[in-house]
């Protein structure tokens, strides 16, 4: 597992120099990418329904989110069978990427929720 | 806080489910009209040439730890040699090549015609719902809000006592406009992914020349620190390896 942490962060160095995804291919990575995008907009668009039927109001509505993006890196690093660097360059693709986009959607569809169930 | 107030429910059936259910079909009717008007323009020689060296460029650049230094170093100097490179452009056809990119008829017409497609539905239903639907509280966010929004999103409500979070339902179109882009990706495809941010980028590069793009690569070319990945790779094997054996 050492060696293998190893070559794959010294493989990250060459990539980071040479600006680019050298050992990756380019399709792939993006089909990945893209993967993740859809499941975290799925993901926002289902929490956002369960946390306005809950009737989550203020931060704790912000918290489920984080805890529902949470839930959805760990799903996906499963999914990756825990070997990121397998499938993707660096961590902050599968932990950070697509969080903003999702957040709107979020907001929608927490507030439809919480609406139709709570307010009329 | 003031006291919650009570909303109709026919507000909930007329205006706000309405409103979304409108807007989703409007977001699907776009996406069909664009796939139709999408015009089939018959690619100039030239252009398609270019976007070749640029992509054959570019897979060298990607590819280039992987090949021997002088394969590397001899594919370079093909690409990008000052005399007859391929993505050596010389100084007279550059400005050529613009002007008659920006003389091309077909490429103005298509771009209009994308956002007019965009702006035309936007525009239909913000007076639709301005018309229909202002004087009256539509929804209630889940969430506090500071004073400063009242004015932004409860347009049309002349009254400081309501709590600002209930929102009339013109931040509801707002909120449905945005919000909807991650259904939309989902729904349609991801054609329909790329959002207003990068139609505007799109519409800033309309007088795109490939010859920029030409040079643009040429110089991303010269600058590739040339580094042979395989004596790395044979480490890496070797350690697999001997883990397996050990």
């Amino acid at each position: 597992m050492a060696g293998h942490s190893d070559s794959s962060s010294s493989e990250k160095k060459s990539s980071e120099a040479m600006n680019d995804v050298p050992t990756f291919s380019t399709e792939n990575m993006q089909n990945n990418m893209k993967v993740i995008y859809y499941s975290r907009t799925f993901m926002s668009i289902i929490g956002g329904v369960i946390a306005g039927i809950l009737g989550f109001t203020g931060f704790m509505g912000f918290i489920f989110y984080f805890l529902v993006m949470a839930i959805t890196s760990i799903g996906l690093i499963a999914k990756a069978k825990f070997s990121v660097h397998l499938y993707f360059d660096s961590w902050n693709r599968i932990i950070l990427d697509g969080f903003m986009g999702g957040l709107m959607s979020f907001v929608l569809f927490w507030t439809f929720a919480y609406d139709i169930v709570h307010i009329f | 806080m003031a006291e919650d107030l009570v909303l109709d429910t026919a507000i909930r059936d007329w205006v706000l489910i309405p409103l979304s259910v409108v807007m989703v079909l409007i977001g699907v009717l776009r996406y069909f009209v664009s796939k139709l008007m999408r015009s089939f323009q018959f690619p100039d020689l030239k252009i398609v040439k270019e976007g070749q060296v640029i992509v054959r460029a570019r897979n060298l650049r990607g590819a280039a730890n992987f090949i021997p230094p002088k394969s590397f170093r001899s594919r370079r100097v093909y690409f990008s040699n000052e005399e007859n490179g391929l993505l050596f452009v010389p100084k007279g056809q550059a400005q050529n090549a613009q002007a008659q990119m920006f003389s091309d008829p077909n490429m103005a017409m298509d771009m209009m015609k994308k956002n007019l497609s965009m702006i035309i539905p936007q525009t239909l239903t913000f007076a639709w719902v301005n018309f229909f639907f202002s004087g009256f509280v539509a929804a209630k966010i889940p969430f506090p809000l500071t004073q400063r929004f009242r004015s932004m999103l409860q347009n049309g409500i002349d009254l400081s006592t309501v709590d600002v979070s209930y929102v009339s339902s013109r931040s509801w179109y707002f909120l449905n406009l945005f919000g909807l882009r991650g259904l939309f990706s989902l729904i349609l495809g991801e054609e329909n992914a790329m959002d207003d941010t990068q139609r505007m980028m799109q519409m800033g590069g309309f007088g795109f020349d490939p010859s920029k793009s030409l040079s643009a690569e040429k110089d991303g070319l010269d600058i590739v620190q040339y580094d042979w990945a395989l004596p790395k790779f044979e480490h890496r094997a070797e350690a697999v390896l001997k883990k397996l054996v050990s």
